[in-house]
């Protein structure tokens, strides 16, 4: 049961963000975390700002001058089953795919998901090797914010109270950039990830990004990988600096889904099966 | 404008089963309390009430969602179906007859769930493939046959008709 709340849903955005001045308001998107944490936590909001009537927040475009930009109620469903997306960011609509089940992802928000922060989000992984910016809006205005910002810690975004994610915006990877989405899971079925990973690889322009999820408490974009990737574009040569880099980077730890030593395994041999995985798409890390 | 703080009766209109519905509900009734408690359409269960389980799933604008991760307040003006919905008439839907001769039933408790997103699925997808028709009930736990027989029993229908 969850205990009494007030509820509206505003029609404009500048609406709802008044209304998320009242203290104890909290926005609600797709819910499928919220109520859990409203029936099972101490959680107590006095309002529930409905964010699904504002027309501005469904926007999915993707355009040959910006890029894809999400509306931050976009469902999960809603991206995959975007053919034009399913080719253009294969590694986004795979880890979307992956997100809870098809009536969690039928509700589920892209928006949501990110600002839930969860060390192990889906979307992240894909999203912080695509150099994405978050549009946060507040009374004040509009400000921009890289991904990697939105992490304070486990569970907790860097959002100040009153701000929203109204868009999410993906510019377009290189031509010859290839990526892809791993994700381990305790069952075949549906699970949140031990472990999940993105990779993009663009040989024309030398960038190389690494993403790993749920062995810190953010998602851990690898530093310096372009670097590596221009220093050392043998294969064996750059998959064991990599191992080395990601071993040295991510801090995971013990919990009920898996141990950090198990997560650190895993971790290594997602990686050398990630960089296959790009390098068999650009031939043999695309030497040109 | 009413005081926000104030809306903690929600005057809901939407469709369920195609017949209208108008009720005043307490902002924080489920979807599926309301379905269960006022309407008495009591197919849809609660499992886990987290999202899990999938015993709890209705039909939102044609599509299936947890009905226990959804308030009554948010499917106003929504198109609800429910399993009470699909038989017509007396008629059992071809999808529910071939879940009683594929033996896809046991203690009853998924079934109706299992049912409306298999129904949701062929409504998207005539012709589904194994893989699809796997993933489209993955939210959905069975405790008694196992799922053999419900994948075959959806896959009867999905090889017929149009």
């Amino acid at each position: 049961m969850i205990a009494p709340l007030a509820y509206t849903k505003p029609r404009s955005l500048a609406e709802a963000l008044e209304l998320l001045q009242i203290a104890h308001s909290l926005p609600l998107a797709g819910g499928t975390d919220l109520l859990v944490e409203l029936k099972k936590s101490n959680k107590r909001p006095a309002l529930l700002v409905d964010l699904k009537g504002i027309p501005d927040l469904d926007e999915l475009a993707l355009t040959a001058d910006r890029g894809l930009r999400i509306g931050a109620n976009v469902t999960m469903n809603r991206l995959i089953e975007s053919g034009e997306l399913v080719s253009a960011f294969p590694a986004l609509t795979d880890a979307a795919m992956t997100v809870g089940t098809d009536q969690i992802r039928n509700r589920a928000t892209v928006g949501g998901n990110l600002c839930h922060a969860s060390p192990s989000a889906d979307l992240a992984p894909p999203l912080f090797v695509l150099d994405t910016q978050l549009v946060v809006a507040s009374l004040q205005g509009e400000r921009r914010i890289p991904i990697s910002a939105l992490w304070q810690g486990a569970k907790q975004n860097t959002l100040q109270p009153g701000e929203l994610i109204v868009q999410i915006e993906v510019p377009w990877p290189g031509a010859a950039a290839k990526m892809a989405f791993l994700k381990k899971m305790r069952t075949a079925g549906h699970d949140l990830a031990l472990v999940n990973m993105a990779g993009l690889l663009d040989p024309v322009q030398g960038r190389c990004r690494i993403c790993i999820g749920g062995c810190a408490c953010t998602p851990v974009l690898l530093p310096g990988t372009d670097t590596l990737y221009q220093e050392s574009r043998d294969p064996d040569q750059l998959t064991a600096r990599l191992l080395a880099l990601a071993e040295a980077t991510i801090v995971p730890i013990d919990d009920v889904r898996a141990s950090a030593r198990y997560r650190r395994e895993i971790v290594a041999v997602f990686l050398q099966r990630l960089l296959k995985l790009l390098a068999v798409e650009t031939k043999g890390w695309g030497r040109c | 404008m009413l005081n926000p703080l104030e809306q903690t009766i929600i005057s809901l209109q939407l469709r369920v089963n195609g017949l209208p519905v108008q009720e005043d509900v307490p902002a924080q009734m489920t979807l599926l309390e309301f379905l269960r408690q006022r309407l008495r359409l009591t197919g849809a269960k609660e499992g886990c009430g987290s999202g899990e389980c999938g015993a709890c799933t209705v039909l939102l604008d044609g599509r299936p969602v947890n009905a226990c991760l959804v308030l009554a307040a948010e499917a106003n003006d929504a198109e609800i179906r429910t399993i009470e919905g699909e038989a017509r008439d007396g008629r059992l839907t071809p999808l529910q007859q071939a879940f009683i001769e594929h033996g896809a039933i046991q203690c009853g408790f998924c079934t109706s769930g299992m049912v409306l997103s298999a129904q949701a699925l062929l409504e998207r997808n005539p012709h589904p493939g194994r893989e699809e028709i796997v993933e489209a009930i993955a939210g959905h736990l069975c405790r008694c046959t196992g799922y053999v027989q419900i994948v075959e029993a959806i896959e009867s229908v999905a090889g017929k008709g149009s």
